[in-house]
């Protein structure tokens, strides 16, 4: 019997099977496999491996007669060999046997047993959360003071990556979602002939809703995902270690001058981009309605009361807080590795987007109970 | 021996590298670099910290260009435009670089088996046979299905020697292979690279400032000098030791303080 292009020969007579080796190993794209010539030799009491008819001592033959050794070894099959060249020979020499206990029996956990170990983690997740929450109470007095241990310089330049970097994207979404609002309200508002109360629309729903989740949204992908990214990859570089190493704590070195910058700006983004969407919406009322800008203007006057943009203030500080922490929190206990920092930025984004849906949602609720 | 005459043929066989130029951008890193590995043999480049030794082997590899100056595989340029001859010499080539780069989400064995899957048309029982083989070469067998960050320091090295020479490669390529082991697991390692070598028949190009390993491994050695910015010393380092006329190079092989001319006038 013989196959793959010849590259071996099974001859097998009085219970011997002789594996002839033949050809050019370093050139066979296909070649056979240890367990398929065992199947083929069916029950022999021993093997010879020949290497009498090899054009070359290819490492390819080595890894073969290595596997061939251990595959009938298994099964416990004598195996000699015959004539294979003499760097075959050193190679298989080189190569060292597995060790007898590497084959660990793993035992699948129990099904109450891992729905326990996963509730454990659960709970030491909400244990590290609230730590975090209550160091982040605890040390921001020491930053308002200046004692904290921070860089006054990471903490101008987290604000500038925060804060002015962060405008284009603001601008360009705020303005759109502004736009988008007028559309549907001008539609809408005009088949019943109250076009005038675009304004009212368009103000209100940028002011108390819109402006702020939108910003927090952008600042989540585009803020906390670094956030996460950059330390988890100190954490899996062992800066994070030697910051510890030196008496200082990674919380205030790194997390609460974040902390500090996201609160400080996501308020003022979200001025900046409620003003924006109120443009959006003045420009379409204009086009599609033909309401003139003035006519607008002091209409949102009278329909947008002082308390909408307090509304959407807290919330906006209430976001940037979440942020924050989610991304430090996330991006600290990060693994070691390069998959978990992608991993870590992932996360850190859909944890952001749920929280802050559901902090929006218990704020509408709170203020429709308050009647606000 | 690593000396060339830059008008002598092209040798058929072995790596040539030819009048090469190192810079990035303006700063020159190295000039006028020319040496010949000849094949089964273990080169070692040498040099101290900063002085462009690994920037010399990833422009050997082809993982930064330069515009000055030749590098041939057997007389062939891995330069080249041609997408299926640079994969077959890419498959010609080991590296293990500094840091091991393992594949930090893949297993062992999987790290091991991915250059076979992209370069080979073998099947999976195939490609474990070879796995386990390599693996078993370095002193890893059975390792198979553990994470590289389940290894130690010394076993990710051998690990991504594995890898390495995962294609039967004729050129293998070590940045600093024993950089941040103990004596001893760096002793095993060289002798495992020895063998290596003796039983693969491949030629070692390795990067290190590491003296003991230096002189254990080392067939033939480059010195690259870090003030002129070219190559001052050619030759088997034990012989270098006793016989070069470079104070630079005696500095540096015998670990002897440098006369500083500036502190002698002092």
């Amino acid at each position: 019997m013989s196959g793959d292009g010849a590259l071996y020969r099974l001859d097998a007579a009085d219970g011997e099977c002789v594996v002839c080796l033949a050809g050019d190993w370093g050139r066979a794209e296909r070649l056979p496999s240890a367990a398929g010539i065992h199947r083929d030799m069916g029950q022999p009491q021993a093997v010879v491996i020949d290497g009498s008819d090899l054009a070359s001592g290819h490492p390819r033959v080595a890894a073969f007669v290595h596997a061939l050794h251990h595959e009938l070894d298994a099964a416990g099959v004598s195996v000699t060999e015959r004539a294979l060249p003499q760097n075959v020979d050193a190679l298989v020499a080189l190569a060292s046997p597995p060790p007898a206990a590497v084959r660990q029996t793993q035992r699948k956990p129990r099904f109450l047993a891992s729905l326990g170990a996963r509730f454990q983690n659960q709970v030491r997740i909400s244990q590290d959360a609230a730590a975090l929450v209550g160091q982040a109470l605890a040390r921001t007095p020491a930053l308002v003071t200046g004692r904290a241990q921070t860089r006054w310089r990471d903490f101008v330049d987290l604000v500038r990556e925060t804060g002015a970097a962060s405008l284009p994207v603001v601008t360009v979404v705020n303005l759109l979602i502004g736009a988008v609002l007028g559309f549907i309200g001008a539609v809408q508002l005009a088949t019943f002939g109250a076009g005038m109360y675009l304004a009212d629309l368009v103000g209100i729903a940028s002011a108390r809703e819109m402006a702020a989740i939108m910003t927090a949204f952008i600042m989540a992908g585009r803020i906390g995902a670094t956030f996460a990214a950059h330390l988890a990859t100190m954490e899996s570089n062992e800066e994070i270690d030697a910051l510890r190493m030196i008496g200082v704590s990674p919380f205030e070195f790194l997390a609460l001058p974040r902390l500090a910058a996201l609160t400080l700006m996501m308020p003022l983004l979200y001025l900046y981009g409620t003003a924006l969407a109120i443009v959006g919406g003045m420009v379409v009322a204009h086009i599609v309605l033909g309401t003139p800008p003035i006519a607008f203007i002091e209409r949102l006057q009278d329909a947008v009361a002082f308390r909408q943009f307090v509304i959407g203030l807290i919330k906006s500080v209430a976001f940037g807080i979440l942020i924050a922490l989610t991304s430090c929190y996330i991006g600290l206990h990060a693994g070691r590795n390069a998959a978990e920092v992608g991993r870590a930025a992932t996360r850190t984004v859909v944890v952001c987007i749920i929280g802050i849906i559901s902090i929006d949602a218990v704020a509408a609720l709170c203020t429709n109970a308050l009647g606000i | 021996m690593a000396e060339l005459n830059p008008d002598a043929p092209m040798p058929e066989k072995g790596l040539v590298v030819r009048g090469l130029r190192m810079a990035f951008g303006d700063t020159v890193v190295q000039h006028d670099l020319s040496f010949y590995v000849a094949p089964a043999n273990i080169f070692v480049i040498m040099g101290v910290s900063g002085c462009g030794k690994s920037t010399l082997l990833r422009h050997i590899i082809d993982l930064q260009r330069s515009d000055v100056g030749d590098i041939c595989f057997d007389g062939q340029r891995l330069i080249n435009d041609d997408p299926a001859e640079r994969a077959m010499l890419q498959s010609r080539i080991g590296v293990l670089f500094q840091s091991t780069a393992l594949w930090s989400s893949m297993t062992v064995g999987e790290n091991v088996a991915l250059p076979m899957q992209l370069h080979t048309q073998l099947r999976p029982p195939e490609i474990r046979d070879q796995v386990a083989f390599k693996l078993a070469l370095v002193g890893l067998a059975g390792q198979e299905s553990k994470m590289p960050s389940e290894l130690s320091g010394g076993m990710q090295k051998r690990a991504g020697l594995a890898r390495a020479i995962a294609l039967d490669p004729d050129y293998l390529f070590l940045d600093e292979p024993s950089a941040g082991l103990d004596p001893i697991t760096s002793q095993r390692l060289d002798a495992l690279i020895m063998r290596l070598r003796d039983a693969l028949g491949v030629s070692v190009i390795a990067v290190s400032h590491e003296l003991p390993s230096i002189f254990t491994i080392a067939d033939d050695s480059i010195y690259l000098d870090n003030e002129s910015k070219t190559a001052i010393a050619h030759g088997n380092p034990r012989e270098l030791v006793e016989n070069t006329p470079e104070p630079r190079v005696r500095a540096f092989l015998k670990r002897e303080p440098i006369d500083e001319p500036a502190r002698e006038s002092a």
